[in-house]
């Protein structure tokens, strides 16, 4: 037997996923030690093991590969604990990070201070030297100055260094001779140059990118080796990746490289998982893909079967956050979960979030001293969770809590607790239905033919409802939902991007100078394959132009249809791509104007596993009768009797009609009146939208 | 107590239905955002989009900014008067008439009426100010303009420019023929009429899937749910009078004490309305600076919602319960043919916000704001020339690299990405690289200036300042600053933010001090440099925490020198990382500062 794991160590949870040599995927978890990772780490595997009746040394000695997911980088970043860290920045321009790109949620709010900057000003230091947009030196670099100051960051005690030159990534000579000054003169100290991390336009970006990257290293570079001493000395023997941003995984070699690529890496995985079991379940390669936790709510989708990308994540709020800048799976986050706050403002409009009851106090439901009325509580009013079986039965709730809190807002608006709880999930629904609407329009992605695949452990509360209200038609919960960023992980394949920026009009081609760059990322692509350990032939490279009209200055990624531009008769396929992918995204296509591609981008793949093969389709038929019924609420002030099903009742092939309520031991899956569920014969729900 | 909430009012419904519409309007800013062509535009985000009731009130408006949104539902008004009966589905109307409920000619605003079974249920507006317009000078702020006839723009007051869905085409003709960088313009144009299109189609779906009815009656809840909130917000004020004034700067010898500006807000919290009246103010002057009524309006309602509960929604419902007095042919009231108002949107629209919110600070303690930084200098200079790289090309662009400082208020140092006081943080900021490879232009410098805030309680945010000049052919550059004589001034006790200023640098490196308003050739080798203006402090600056002066002076907000004269903060420790507040000596200090200004 040969298992394959996956661990998503969350900031309460470690998630964990084995995969037996069948392709079965067995849970475990456990809470996360966020001083020894690893700590949680063994017991999530211990609890996986316990399930598959093996011993915890057995299954780490029969496992060949390993794949990690952490959040602490993006701790690290929130808790402002990461490393003391300088950034050197082109004199005359030291406020890149303070400035940022403008802009503002409220106009008329003044109760905020303006954010710090992610490095403060005081450790910015300014460097003589000026390269122009064509890539000429307008003032040489000053080496003794620079030598002057980085022996400075060094008595000051700084542990990182981050360096972003304006135009760098037109001509890189200033960057590469200040990281040259920093190992002769530092060395050993970690540094990030800009134009090698994210060679992009936009100074802010690139600084911002650089800065958090540099900020990482000596704590990622510790944490990652730690990790790794840890499992060899639990007699673990095999492969170690860790996943990434972009969608995939890496070597640990490679993300001590460019750490940054850690951050937000577990929210990236969920669209991994969520392609695979739309194709697993023949329901096509646009996805969206929800992922419902206590405190937030993620969405991304996957067009064309494709992950889609953003350079605009921010790390906190948008404008005041810190912009992650690499082009990193688009997940978006909204602050609405089962903590959200239900209230009605003082012009008796009915209202949810963003305020929320968070872990602690927690909803009223927990009676862990919480009063305010929330999506949970709610949930719990309706019906829809057993007080006595939440989360397997390993926490009790109070109903007369819940009720007592919805019932706040309940007598505001002269409707009965249930008909309130009802309008308080509803509400939240479609804020998560706004929230959907935003990431899809972005991509020119059409809801309505569209799969929704929802994890997280509050997804199955409504994701019907909001199924029904975008007008998806396919719908699965697969049986990893709430671990769908480890599962993920099961699918991932070793992802690794190059780019770099070559300025080319559509008017001007220069299909030799274009091949050059393909070249070069070609072979840093490679260099990077062939380091990987006993792989190396089951790989693909996608190759992409960052494009925009003439004039415009937000680029959209373009597939390239060959390898390389030979001569300039391929160069029209490559335009054409671009108007349709204009027209996709904005409903507009300007055939005559001219097409500026900005720079280029190739995306090497390394496949780790073979697609998951579909089971034999399973008999539809009903479901064995329920022992159980609850009273459940759906809108109206009386209950329907609503049977009670349990994970262990049903068997491939079940279909059960709403409404119902379906209890596994980490999820509850609500099937609303007039809806149906089955069970595919690879062992998910399949909801049936009415 | 007034109640405005109907009976049949649904809390929940009106709800589901108010996030629609609000994601309806985030999706025609993001198509205008992101397909647009010029700088102005899609770097600086100078566009709102909103969407008007078909019987002209605003409904919403999401993010906008205040300026453009506020009288929207004036053009839709133009629209429907000039159309009459010829109003189809499948228009679209260019309308930039100041004279008819625009802004000022430069904003080019693209009206969609929206039919439902044959009813116009609403009309679909987005708003972008434009590179160019056609103007005599290479700038939509022509500020040396005596009259409309002098700025030369085209001016559409709602002329059809799409009917059953298709282009007409003699108006792009038209346009081409008058407008510089045409395909510039052209590719705005299709993103401004995509955006409203996009309105279009999303609230026929949202009508289709609630029914022309339920969305009547949320219109009708949703005016009455926003009046009451702001009839709320009001019976929260004292009953009072509050008067305020201030001035534009001084414009060479045409104005050479500048324009001074009066305002009168009348507090009524027993019938929650507040009734502004601007009657006491010039005629109209012989240049640009005269308001429009759209930005008389939205700059006086702008000040007000800046003071009051910022969640109010902003539309026509809470709009009832302000009242505005103006006066026909006031240089901030109603403007008289052929004034121009070329630059109406910021200069004296600006001072109006400015002294609506200070105005507020009379109240006491926790009211009110400071003045935000103000002045488009040159830092938002628009640029016209021809690109040696590009077989000499031409180009012209609004640049946004600096901006103007925000106000200190009761809660919060002043906001750094200000801008002016109309934008209020909204717009973007231009990056010096797209800069750098859009226009042929070297940006010398650009950073905030340490102790230009004005102290305060709550500093005013610093000033920031910035240099660039051509690259290789000479290049026109054209600014209406104003701040530069008179400065955002501080309230309860706070300090003024700096003022602007501007040189012109030779290629000998001789320097030449440049008036507020400047229209000027740089040729290479040369370049302009200056500062925008620092927001005004709230409070005094002695009560101002001292771990907030030490933090500044730290991070270089502030001086030493001013920590210790200005706010009479005493440190210990001299190296940046040891500085810690010597509290022993700041009391002393503080009381000795007081003592001073006592005698």
């Amino acid at each position: 037997m040969t298992y394959r794991i996956s661990v998503d160590t969350g900031g309460t949870f470690t998630d964990v996923v084995v995969s037996d040599s069948a392709g079965t995927f067995t849970i475990g978890k456990s809470l996360t030690t966020p001083n020894r990772i690893f700590e949680g780490m063994r017991s999530a595997i211990a609890h996986a093991a316990e399930h598959l009746g093996v011993a915890l040394e057995d299954l780490l000695r029969e496992t060949s590969l390993l794949i990690y997911g952490t959040t602490r980088a993006t701790n690290a970043i929130v808790t402002k604990s990461a490393a003391r860290t300088a950034l050197l920045t082109t004199a005359g321009f030291p406020d890149v990070l303070v400035l940022k790109e403008g802009g503002k949620f409220n106009p008329h709010d003044f109760s905020q201070d303006y954010p710090h900057p992610y490095i403060p000003r005081r450790h910015t230091f300014e460097i003589e030297e000026r390269i122009d947009s064509e890539g000429q030196t307008v003032i040489p670099l000053n080496v003794a100055e620079a030598r002057k100051t980085i022996a400075g960051l060094g008595e000051q005690g700084f542990e990182a260094i981050a360096v972003c030159f304006l135009w760098s990534i037109a001509n890189p000579a200033h960057e590469l001779q200040v990281g040259s000054l920093i190992e002769e003169v530092l060395p050993g100290v970690p540094y990030t140059l800009s134009h090698q991390l994210i060679p992009v336009v936009r100074e802010y970006r690139r600084a911002s990118a650089t800065a958090i990257d540099a900020s990482l290293k000596p704590l990622m570079q510790a944490h990652l080796r730690d990790l790794e001493n840890d499992l060899r000395l639990a007699g673990y023997q095999g492969e170690i990746l860790v996943s990434t941003a972009a969608g995939g995984c890496s070597s640990i070699d490679g993300l001590i490289e460019k750490p940054i690529y850690t951050v937000g890496s577990g929210p990236a995985m969920a669209p991994v998982a969520a392609i695979n079991y739309s194709r697993l379940e023949r329901m096509g390669e646009d996805v969206i893909v929800c992922d419902t936790g206590g405190t937030t709510f993620d969405v991304g989708v996957v067009r064309d079967g494709h992950l889609t990308f953003s350079r605009d994540t921010w790390l906190g709020p948008r404008y005041t956050g810190d912009l992650l800048g690499i082009s990193a799976v688009d997940m978006r986050s909204i602050g609405a979960g089962g903590g959200s706050i239900a209230w009605i403002d003082d012009g008796g409009l009915m209202r949810v979030g963003p305020m929320s009851a968070g872990s602690v106090p927690g909803p009223a439901c927990y009676g862990q001293g919480g009063t305010r009325p929330t999506v949970s509580d709610a949930a719990v009013v309706l019906g829809y969770f057993d007080p006595d079986y939440f989360l397997g039965g390993r926490m009790q709730l109070d109903v007369e809590a819940a009720r007592r809190a919805v019932n706040e807002v309940a007598v505001q608006i002269g409707l009965s607790v249930e008909e309130t709880a009802f309008r308080i999930l509803s509400l939240a629904s479609d804020l998560m239905v706004r929230a959907i609407g935003d990431v899809t329009i972005n991509e020119g992605v059409n809801p309505r033919e569209s799969t929704i695949v929802a994890g997280g452990g509050a997804a199955g509360v409504n994701i019907m409802l909001i199924a029904k209200e975008l007008g998806c038609r396919n719908v699965v919960l697969p049986n990893s939902a709430s671990a769908l960023s480890a599962a993920g992980m099961q699918f991932a394949h070793i992802v690794a991007e190059e780019a770099q920026s070559l300025v080319m009009p559509s008017n001007r081609f220069d299909s030799e100078r274009v091949n050059e760059v393909l070249d070069r990322l070609d072979e840093k692509l490679h260099a990077f394959r062939r380091r990987l350990p006993g792989r190396g032939d089951a790989y693909t490279i996608e190759r992409f132009g960052e494009a925009r009209y003439l004039g415009q200055i937000w680029e959209l990624d373009t597939p390239l249809a060959t390898e390389r531009f030979a001569g300039n008769g391929d160069v029209p396929a490559y335009l054409d791509a671009f108007h349709d992918v204009h027209e996709r995204v904005f409903a507009v296509r300007d055939a005559n104007s001219p097409i500026e591609t900005v720079s280029w981008k190739a995306r090497l793949m390394v496949a780790l596993s073979e697609p998951l093969k579909p089971s034999p389709p399973a008999e539809v038929r009903a479901a064995k009768a329920s022992a159980t019924n609850r009273p459940c609420f759906f809108g109206d002030s009386t209950p329907a009797e609503v049977p009670i099903f349990k994970a262990e009742d049903l068997v491939r092939g079940s279909r059960i009609e709403g409404p119902a309520i379906i209890e596994e031991t980490t999820t509850t899956l609500v099937v609303y009146p007039e809806m149906a569920v089955s069970i595919s014969g690879n062992g998910h729900y399949l909801l049936e939208i009415a | 107590m007034t109640n405005t909430t109907e009976a049949d009012f649904d809390p929940y419904m009106t709800a589901i239905i108010a996030n629609r519409i609000d994601g309806i309007i985030r999706e025609m800013t993001n198509t205008l955002l992101r397909a647009a062509r010029s700088g102005v535009i899609n770097g600086a985000r100078d566009f709102s989009c909103s969407i008007c009731t078909g019987d002209n009130r605003l409904l919403a408006s999401a993010e906008g900014l205040p300026i453009h949104i506020f009288g929207s539902h004036m053009q839709t008004k133009a629209m429907c008067d000039f159309a009459g009966d010829e109003l189809r589905e499948g228009d679209c109307y260019l309308h930039n008439d100041p004279y008819s409920g625009n802004t000022h000619a430069g904003d080019h605003t693209y009206l969609v009426p929206v039919f439902v079974d044959g009813e116009h249920l609403f009309t679909a507006v987005a708003k972008a100010h434009q590179a160019d317009i056609g103007n005599a000078l290479p700038t939509t702020y022509m500020a040396g303009a005596k009259d409309q006839y002098a700025e030369g723009a085209l001016i559409f007051p709602a002329v059809r420019i799409q009917k059953d869905y298709q282009m007409v085409e003699d108006v792009v003709r038209m346009c081409r023929s008058r407008i510089r960088v045409p395909d510039q313009w052209y590719g705005d144009f299709l993103a401004g009429i995509g955006s409203a299109r996009i309105a279009e189609r999303r609230l026929k779906e949202l009508c289709a899937k609630y029914g022309k009815d339920q969305i009547k009656a949320f219109v009708r809840h949703w005016f009455a749910y926003s009046e009451q909130r702001m009839v709320q917000a009001i019976r929260n004020l004292p009953r009072v009078t509050l008067r305020n004034s201030g001035a534009h700067d001084p414009f060479g010898d045409l104005l050479p004490d500048g324009i001074p500006l009066n305002v009168s807000i009348d507090i009524d919290p027993d019938e929650a309305m507040i009734e502004i009246d601007l009657t006491d103010n010039v005629d109209n002057v012989e240049c640009g600076f005269n308001e429009s009524e759209a930005c008389t309006s939205a700059s006086t309602i702008t000040g007000i919602f800046n003071a009051l509960d910022t969640s109010v929604p902003r539309n026509s419902g809470s709009f009832r319960r302000i009242r505005l007095r103006l006066r026909d042919g006031c240089v901030a009231g109603r403007p008289q043919f052929p004034h121009s108002c070329s630059v109406a949107t910021t200069n004296i629209a600006d001072r109006l916000v400015n002294i609506v919110q200070s105005a507020f600070a009379e109240l006491g303690d926790g009211w009110g704001l400071a003045e935000g930084g103000l002045g488009m200098g040159a830092g938002c200079a628009v640029v016209s020339g021809k690109d040696h790289r590009v077989d000499n090309a031409a180009y012209v662009n609004q640049l946004f690299l600096a901006n103007a400082g925000g106000p200190g208020s009761p809660l919060a140092d002043g906001w750094i990405t200000y801008g002016l006081p109309v934008a209020a943080g909204l717009m973007y900021r231009d990056s010096v690289e797209i800069d750098e490879l859009k226009h042929p232009i070297a940006i010398r410098f650009l950073r905030l200036m340490p102790g230009t805030g004005g102290a305060g309680k709550y500093r005013g945010a610093p000033a920031m300042e910035v240099a660039y000049g051509p690259k290789e052919r000479p290049m026109e550059v054209i600014w209406p600053c104003d701040g530069t004589v008179y400065a955002p001034k501080g309230v309860r006790g706070g300090h003024d933010g700096l003022r602007c200023q501007h040189w012109k640098v030779g290629a000998n490196g001789q320097e030449e001090e440049l008036p507020n308003i400047a229209v000027l050739t740089v040729r290479k080798d040369e370049y302009v440099k200056g500062n925008q203006a620092g927001g005004g402090g709230y409070g005094d600056p002695l009560e101002r925490d001292p771990r907030r002066v030490l933090t500044d002076v730290l991070e270089r907000y502030e001086t030493r020198d001013r920590a210790r004269d200005i706010y009479g903060v005493v440190f210990s420790g001299a190296d940046a990382e040891a500085m810690k507040v010597d509290d022993a000596a700041t009391r002393a200090r503080r009381s000795e500062l007081r003592s001073k200004r006592a005698a």
